[in-house]
C-alpha cells in the first residue's frame, strides 16, 4: 500500500509540475476574472423576472428597447467572445516566463500567430466565431509551439543585441525581433500551405477532429462521475486536486458553458441550453463548501457532536465553518483530517459520486435549469445555485437537496469517526 | 526573518499567513511572512531564509528544495495537522526549527 502510495503522489506530482500544464492552467486562471465579468454581464442582460418584477422590462421601460443591454452585450464581445485569444497571449507568456525568457513577447508573437490563423470574413473581418471557445484547441497548441520556438530562438545566437545603455523595454523589444520575425513567416507558410491545398482552414479541422468529439464525451456522466472521482482521490491524498485536473477540465468545459451562454443570451430559456456538464455544474452542485461537499461535513458535525463543546471534530468544524462558506476547505481537509484517514474515504468520494448523478439526472430531465452563468467558485452555495441557473429557485432546491443528503450520508461516518478516536484517546 | 509558504492560490494559506504573524508579533520577534503561488518564487528570494510548502502541493517541494538548498534556504512542507487547524504558533516553531 504505501509503495502504490508513493508512486501514486510522485506521478500525480508530476502532472501537477508539468511545465506546459501549468501553463495551460495558469492561462485559464489568468483571464477567469474576465470570463467571470463577460457571464455575469449575460445574466444582467438577461435577467429572468422576479416575482411580479421583471427587471429587463424596467430597464427597457427607461432606457428604450434593448438600448442599455449594449453594456452587458459589448462586454461580452471583449471577453468570452474572444476567449481563444485572450489564452493564445496568456498560455504564451506563463510558459515563457516558467523558461525565464520573456512572456509579453511571447504572449504578443502567439497572439498575432493565431490572429493570422482566424478565417477572415468577405467583408474582411474577423470571424468572431473561431475568436472564442472554438478556437481554444487551436489557441493551446500554438501558444505552446510557438513559445518553444521563441524560446529556442532567443537562447540562440540569432538575436539582436543592443549596447549597454540601452533601456531595458527597447533592449528587449529588439531581441525580440528575429525570432517574432522566423515564427511568423513560419506561420504565415503553414497558412499559405492550408489555404491552397486544403479547403478548410486549421481551425475548422482541429476543432472537428479533436475539439468536438473531446468536448461531446466531456458532456456525459461517465466523465463527470471520472472527474470528480479522481479529484477527490487526489484530494484524499492531500494533493490539491482541482489544480492537478484543472489544466484539462478548463479546455473541455469552458466551451460547453460558452455555448450554453450564447444560446441563453440569444433569448433560448436555461432549459434548452444543450449542455449538462460545465464547470459550473461540478462548482455549485457537488462542491459546495469545496471538493468533498464538506459544508455538509460541518453540518454532520455539529449534529453528531453537540454535547462536548470542545470535541477535537468540533473545534475543527468551528475553524473551518467561516472558509467553508465560500467553498475553501483545506482546514478540514487537512485538520480533521480527511487525508489518509480510512474512516472519511468513503463518504468523501461516495458523497461527491452521488450528488454528481442526482444533479445530472435533476438537470438533463428537466427538472432544473442548465447552467448559463459562470460565477466565481468562491460564491457561497444557495446564491451560486439562483445565479448559475440563470436566477432559477429550482437551482437553490436542488443545492438544498444535495446538502442535506450529502449531511445525512456523512452523519454515519462522523459519529464511526469520533467512536475511533475516542478509543484511540482512551488508550493513551 | 523571512518566511514564505508556498501554495496554490493563497486563499487558505494567507489565512495561517496571518496567525503566523500574529504569532511572531506575540513573541516580540522580528519575521516577515508572506504567502505566495510557486510561479513568484524566485522574484522573492533575497534575505529568504525558510520556504513552507502547503501540504495540498506537496509535490512542489522536491523542484523548491533543488533550487533553494544550494543558496542555503532551507525548506519544508508545512505539518499537516497544524495546517488543517491553523495552528499559527506552531508552524512558526517549525520555520524557527528549521533555519536552525
Amino acid at each position: 500500500m504505501n509503495k502504490f502510495m508513493e508512486k501514486f503522489i510522485e506521478i500525480a506530482g508530476r502532472i501537477g509540475a508539468q511545465r506546459h500544464l501549468v501553463a495551460i492552467r495558469d492561462g485559464f486562471v489568468a483571464i477567469m476574472p474576465l470570463i467571470i465579468v463577460g457571464s455575469l454581464a449575460i445574466l444582467v442582460n438577461n435577467f429572468p423576472p422576479f416575482g411580479s418584477f421583471d427587471f429587463v422590462a424596467w430597464m427597457n421601460g427607461i432606457f428604450g428597447e434593448g438600448n442599455w443591454q449594449t453594456v452587458g452585450g459589448s462586454i461580452w464581445n471583449g471577453t468570452f467572445a474572444v476567449l481563444g485569444l485572450l489564452v493564445a497571449f496568456s498560455i504564451a507568456y506563463n510558459l515563457a516566463k516558467s523558461y525565464e525568457v520573456d512572456g509579453l513577447s511571447a504572449g504578443i508573437i502567439s497572439a498575432a500567430a493565431y490572429i493570422m490563423l482566424v478565417p477572415v470574413t468577405e467583408d474582411w473581418g474577423l470571424n468572431f466565431a473561431w475568436l472564442g471557445a472554438q478556437g481554444l484547441f487551436v489557441a493551446i497548441v500554438l501558444s505552446i509551439l510557438v513559445t518553444e520556438l521563441f524560446r529556442v530562438l532567443v537562447k540562440s545566437k540569432w538575436t539582436i543585441k543592443m549596447p549597454e545603455g540601452v533601456p531595458e523595454g527597447v533592449a528587449r523589444s529588439f531581441k525580440a525581433l528575429i525570432p517574432a520575425t522566423i515564427i511568423l513567416i513560419l506561420i504565415g507558410f503553414f497558412q499559405a500551405i492550408m489555404s491552397v491545398f486544403a479547403e478548410i482552414s486549421v481551425f475548422e479541422w482541429i476543432f472537428s477532429v479533436i475539439q468536438e468529439p473531446l468536448q461531446g464525451l466531456g458532456n456525459t456522466l461517465p466523465a463527470a462521475i471520472i472527474i470528480a472521482f479522481l479529484n477527490h482521490l487526489l484530494w484524499f491524498f492531500g494533493l490539491h486536486g482541482t489544480n492537478i485536473i484543472g489544466s484539462v477540465i478548463e479546455p473541455l468545459y469552458l466551451p460547453l458553458i460558452q455555448e450554453n451562454l450564447e444560446l441563453f443570451k440569444s433569448g433560448v430559456s436555461a432549459f434548452d441550453v444543450p449542455y449538462t456538464v460545465t464547470k459550473p455544474f461540478l462548482d455549485s452542485f457537488v462542491f459546495m463548501g469545496g471538493s468533498g461537499t464538506t459544508i455538509a461535513l460541518l453540518a454532520a458535525i455539529f449534529i453528531v457532536i453537540k454535547q462536548q463543546k470542545n470535541h477535537p471534530y468540533r473545534e475543527v468544524a468551528k475553524l473551518s465553518a467561516p472558509a467553508g462558506l465560500f467553498n475553501i476547505n483545506e482546514p478540514v481537509i487537512f485538520g480533521l483530517p480527511i487525508v489518509l484517514n480510512p474512516v472519511m474515504l468513503i463518504p468523501f468520494i461516495l458523497v461527491p459520486v452521488t450528488l454528481t448523478i442526482i444533479s445530472y439526472v435533476a438537470l438533463s430531465t428537466g427538472l432544473v435549469p442548465k447552467t448559463v452563468a459562470l460565477v466565481p467558485w468562491t460564491t457561497p452555495p444557495i446564491l451560486s445555485g439562483y445565479l448559475v441557473t440563470g436566477g432559477s429557485w429550482r437551482g437553490i432546491a436542488l443545492q438544498v437537496f444535495n446538502l442535506v443528503l450529502a449531511t445525512l450520508m456523512y452523519i454515519p461516518f462522523i459519529m464511526a469517526g469520533a467512536r475511533t478516536l475516542k478509543a484511540k484517546m482512551e488508550d493513551n | 526573518m523571512k518566511i514564505i509558504l508556498v501554495c496554490s492560490a493563497g486563499m487558505s494559506t494567507s489565512m495561517l499567513v496571518n496567525k503566523m504573524r500574529k504569532a511572531a508579533e506575540d513573541r516580540g520577534m522580528d519575521a516577515e511572512i508572506n504567502a505566495i503561488a510557486e510561479s513568484q518564487l524566485k522574484n522573492n528570494l533575497e534575505g529568504l531564509d525558510v520556504v513552507l510548502v502547503g501540504p495540498q502541493v506537496r509535490y512542489l517541494e522536491k523542484k523548491i528544495k533543488q533550487q533553494l538548498e544550494p543558496q542555503g534556504i532551507k525548506v519544508a512542507i508545512i505539518d499537516q495537522i497544524a495546517y488543517g487547524m491553523m495552528q499559527g504558533d506552531k508552524v512558526l516553531d517549525q520555520a524557527i526549527e528549521l533555519k536552525g
